[in-house]
């Protein structure tokens, strides 16, 4: 009896500590390498961006600055400017990439014999180091001996300025950025087609749907989980971009091509204004959490997350 | 025979007929597709094997003498070798680590009750949005004083946290698509939580979890910004040791399209060999029956 009365009250709590400790154990070592490396460097990096911190020059005022950095983004030009490119490029390749990605998810859902083969091979210019892109491109992008110029006069199109003109950088860069990364969202968008449920594309046909019918009002409903999944991953590396466009333009010309990750090189390696380059990444930092909350509640996928929400 | 194919449609789970016209469009436009995206590899990998004068040839040389001249330069100049091991030690143990600790915390969020953690998901992939130019500051401060600066250590601690957020969201979607009640039909059949995670849910997912690890390789492999300011010669990986050939004045490109080839071709080949689970294994429906 008396043996009884104290084992059952404390199990009952074992229970509880094991399911409630359990999922955290689970996340642990995720969340301490996310500590480690991710949250201490950046708040030091906010701590840097209050100071006037310039390594290089020991003469300068390397003291406490408050806002003082981040009141000099307001005027700051190159900065105004890096971000409305950062955003123009973002934009355009995240676009341009869904369509091209989810017109190939529906070509190649035909199933017909050897696409298989080619479906593989397509997913080579994401596989392909960006560096190495940057490379290529810039090769192929030459006016004067580029292979694009010269199959262009082939077809009877005159030369482009590419890379080396203004008006153009920006969306040389763009075509490359669409390039690589069109078969990644292709790969998403593809599987997710593939195993989405048959059956409401089937009740969809049996009540005389025709298949562009079905494919706009019952398949891409369906698979607007996976598309908001797929912009979103591309959208965050997208802003991200450095490799490819430091080796085709470095930003250039006059500033055309000029990301914020390009600028925020700049900054810190060439001027070595950590203070000030600090400063620059915060508020680059708050503006693209602010997007991609925004983005994640206005498209409901906070909820399909969550899990409040089933596919 | 002639007028009308047949294919498979498996959004009808039915056999339909195509139109003979509308099959020749479909292979068309895949073909094209496929001269798009792969041409500028082919240009790549072919000015890897050019001489410096077939390169900036005007018009385009289409059929040349093949040379190994840049690889030769590479691995005999350039240490290619010593950043091929760093690269396949740093980015192999990261990728590891990445999947495990990513897989564990998905299935955490995709599967407990833990207050907050839609938030806690997005505070992981809030991660996966800083630009690492924001971070590499601190970080090489960091190094510096551990004195991990130019080691594996410092690369491997990286890529392993940017690998997370990718593997903990995607392998996280894949546990959601497949039932909890699945898993409570093998936990009332007398599996514990564990056995039912590998004897169902893992071999479910494992299409998705092949192609995440392949996902996070392939961003550690090619990353270049990190590992060109946190090593300097010890640690070197592949990508930091072909920026080298791209010098302000004299800009070696054949060398630099071979180091491109030779810094791609693992990738390539790793994602050829998972092709089956990578491509056709998505394809199959995570939810069978």
């Amino acid at each position: 009896m008396s043996t009884n009365q104290t084992v059952a009250p404390s199990r009952a709590p074992a229970k509880t500590i094991h399911e409630s400790f359990g999922p955290w154990l689970l996340l642990a070592p995720c969340l301490a390498v996310l500590f480690l490396v991710g949250i201490f460097p950046l708040c030091y990096s906010l701590w840097i961006s209050f100071t006037s911190y310039h390594p290089t020059n020991p003469s300068f005022d390397q003291g406490f600055v408050f806002l003082d950095n981040y009141i000099a983004i307001l005027s700051d030009r190159q900065a105004l400017n890096s971000i409305v490119v950062t955003f123009l490029f973002t934009a355009g390749s995240v676009l341009a990439s869904l369509i091209f990605g989810l017109l190939l998810a529906f070509l190649f859902n035909h199933d017909l014999p050897g696409s298989a083969v080619i479906r593989t091979l397509l997913l080579i210019p994401m596989l392909v180091t960006p560096l190495a892109i940057g490379i290529t491109w810039r090769i192929m992008y030459y006016p004067d001996t580029g292979v694009i110029n010269y199959l262009l006069a082939a077809v009877g199109v005159g030369g482009q300025a590419w890379l080396s003109s203004t008006g153009q950088a920006l969306i040389s860069v763009i075509i490359v950025d669409v390039w690589q990364w069109t078969p990644f969202m292709f790969l998403i968008l593809y599987a997710g087609l593939r195993s989405s449920p048959r059956s409401p594309m089937e009740a969809a046909a049996i009540d005389g749907a025709s298949g562009w019918q079905s494919l706009i009002y019952v398949k891409l409903p369906m698979l607007k989980p996976i598309i908001v999944l797929a912009v979103l991953l591309r959208g965050i590396d997208a802003v991200r971009t450095f490799d490819q466009v430091f080796m085709m333009t470095r930003g250039g010309p006059n500033l055309a091509t000029d990301l914020a990750s390009l600028y925020l090189q700049r900054v810190n390696f060439k001027f070595f204004d950590l203070g000030y380059g600090a400063a620059l990444s915060w508020a680059f930092l708050l503006v693209l959490a602010a997007i991609v909350v925004t983005f994640l509640k206005r498209t409901g996928f906070i909820n399909y997350i969550s899990g409040k929400e089933r596919l | 025979m002639n007028v009308v194919g047949y294919s498979r449609n498996r959004t009808t789970g039915a056999t339909s007929v195509l139109p003979a016209v509308r099959i020749v469009l479909i292979y068309i436009a895949m073909i094209t597709a496929l001269v798009f995206f792969l041409f500028p590899y082919y240009w790549m990998v072919s000015a890897a094997f050019k001489g410096p004068g077939d390169i900036t040839a005007y018009p385009p040389v289409w059929v040349f003498e093949p040379t190994f001249d840049n690889f030769r330069e590479l691995f005999q100049n350039l240490g290619a070798m010593k950043a091929l091991t760093n690269s396949l030690i740093v980015v192999g143990i990261s990728t590891c680590l990445a999947i495990i600790f990513g897989s564990m915390a998905a299935y955490a969020l995709a599967r407990f009750e833990i207050k907050g953690k839609e938030i806690l998901a997005l505070e992981i992939l809030l991660f996966r949005m800083v630009p690492p130019i924001v971070s590499v500051i601190p970080l090489f401060i960091l190094a510096r004083k551990l004195g991990i600066f130019d080691t594996y250590w410092i690369l491997i601690a990286i890529y392993t946290s940017m690998g997370l957020p990718l593997a903990v969201w995607v392998m996280r979607v894949f546990t959601q698509e497949i039932p909890r009640s699945i898993e409570e039909a093998a936990m009332i059949d007398g599996c514990n939580r564990l056995q039912a995670l590998i004897r169902v849910t893992i071999p479910l997912m494992l299409p998705g979890l092949v192609a995440t690890i392949v996902i996070v390789f392939m961003f550690a492999w090619n990353e270049y910004l990190f590992a060109s300011l946190l090593t300097s010669s010890n640690a070197r990986t592949l990508p930091v040791m072909t920026a080298v050939t791209i010098k302000p004045r004299a800009i070696a490109w054949g060398v630099a399209s071979a180091a491109g080839t030779l810094m791609s071709l693992p990738v390539v080949v790793l994602a050829m060999l998972v092709q089956r689970y990578l491509v056709r294994g998505l394809t199959f429906g995570v939810i069978k029956g």
